[in-house]
């Protein structure tokens, strides 16, 4: 009962608890990124770690977060083009929550939190909008066909696997031939309508993703906000398990949100993703 | 009295600096042919990944090229992440040098999906035909 009593006090705070699961988040991921320019990151840590045991209270600096910023911008310096693009997110929260310490406005933090997931979720919904591939439903067309999507549901739809799976060695055997040749692989459907189930799908995931900035903006705290980004992120770690930078949404959601229960949820996910990020099961 | 200044930085700073490399992206996206799933443009999960480009050179092989030289697989990985006439021109120079060769003829493929023929084939987006005397 006493542990319920502490998590419960610990979510009246959301602003508290997802720095902490951020703070989670962020160190597994330089964990993971360590090895390059492992030479800059050691003197950054060796610093920070020194200067975290001698001056953390004497001085009212983030000593930790400031440590973990220089880590991910040494990564964004050397591979600006090649990180992912929840490591341009995770710089821009870091340096929110960074600026938080010193500000202490929490209406200020999800201002920033909320106008970010906004920006995110409508850029991502224009380069959809952009890309013929993806509105006429060609790229799930060909992520479904190879098995890349829905992968730990494959197993329901009878022989979808063994289909996906001759899908790949074709290929496979089409890579290694000479391009000039113009040969072309024939896909089997690992369901009937494939080509219109991507098409309504692709659709669904533009609508949905807009329903969701839409009410960030306009309802940054409600109730029905959380759910849909809740059902959002959920449904696209079924799609695949990018817990990076699903986690990192949750992480804004448990900000924004107010209603105990959500915060339930958020931390559920947050927490599950953390796990499948440092066992490298799921997607840094 | 707070600093007006100040709160509009505070307020929107963040929010900002997001728009700024998102503007960068689609800068370099436009310009230099930047997959959308790198640079902080959001854009993954709306094309195929740029790992499915293929890079064909007469007469070599790309695997083997990539084995025997880190800077040739640097030059070759640019090449797929940001297919462009500079990048496949750099890279064509760079094979030339290392390898030694009198020329080369390298070709940049692009993967096309069609649901409705249920077909996946490559389409040549560009091609060079270097001499080492070129350049």
């Amino acid at each position: 009962m006493n542990y319920f009593i502490f998590i419960k006090d610990k979510l009246a705070n959301p602003i508290a608890i997802s720095s902490l699961l951020l703070l989670t988040m962020v160190i597994s991921y330089c964990v993971i990124m360590a090895e390059a320019h492992w030479q800059w990151k050691l003197p950054v840590i060796c610093i920070g770690i020194f200067s975290w045991f001698v001056f953390r209270n004497s001085i009212k600096h983030p000593i930790i977060w400031l440590t973990l910023l220089t880590l991910l911008i040494i990564d964004l310096y050397y591979n600006y083009f090649r990180v992912a693009n929840h490591h341009f997110m995770l710089v821009l929260v870091v340096i929110a929550v960074i600026s938080y310490n010193y500000h202490q406005r929490s209406a200020i933090l999800i201002k920033n939190i909320q106008l970010l997931l906004v920006v995110v979720i409508v850029t991502s919904v224009v380069q959809k909008l952009i890309s013929p591939q993806f509105i006429s439903g060609d790229f799930y067309y060909y992520m479904m066909n190879r098995g890349f999507l829905f992968k730990y549901f494959m197993d329901i739809l009878p022989q979808s696997t063994e289909i996906s799976n001759a899908n790949a060695e074709m290929l496979s055997s089409l890579k290694t031939s000479d391009p000039n040749l113009g040969q072309t692989v024939i896909f089997k459907d690992i369901i009937p309508n494939l080509g219109l189930v991507s098409h309504v799908f692709a659709w669904t995931t533009i609508a949905m993703e807009l329903l969701v900035a839409t009410a960030l903006l306009l309802k940054p705290k409600s109730n029905w906000t959380h759910l849909m980004l809740g059902l959002m992120i959920f449904g696209i770690l079924c799609t695949r398990i990018e817990t990076g930078f699903m986690g990192l949404l949750a992480i804004c959601g448990l900000m924004l949100s107010k209603n105990r229960y959500l915060k339930w949820i958020y931390v559920t996910i947050i927490s599950a993703c953390i796990l499948l990020v440092a066992t490298r099961i799921g997607l840094h | 009295m707070p600093n007006p200044f100040k709160e509009l930085i505070l307020k929107f700073g963040v929010p900002s600096l997001a728009v700024i490399i998102i503007a960068i992206h689609f800068f370099m996206a436009h310009t230099q042919n930047l997959s959308k799933w790198k640079g902080g443009g959001y854009g993954m999960y709306t094309e195929l990944h740029y790992v499915y480009n293929h890079i064909h050179i007469t007469g070599m092989s790309v695997d083997s090229l990539k084995k025997s030289s880190p800077s040739i697989k640097k030059a070759l990985s640019k090449v797929l992440l940001m297919p462009n006439r500079r990048n496949l021109q750099k890279a064509g120079e760079h094979i030339l040098k290392i390898t030694k060769k009198d020329s080369i003829h390298i070709q940049l493929w692009k993967p096309s999906v069609s649901s409705k023929q249920q077909s996946y084939t490559r389409v040549l987006a560009d091609e060079l035909y270097l001499k080492n005397t070129d350049f």
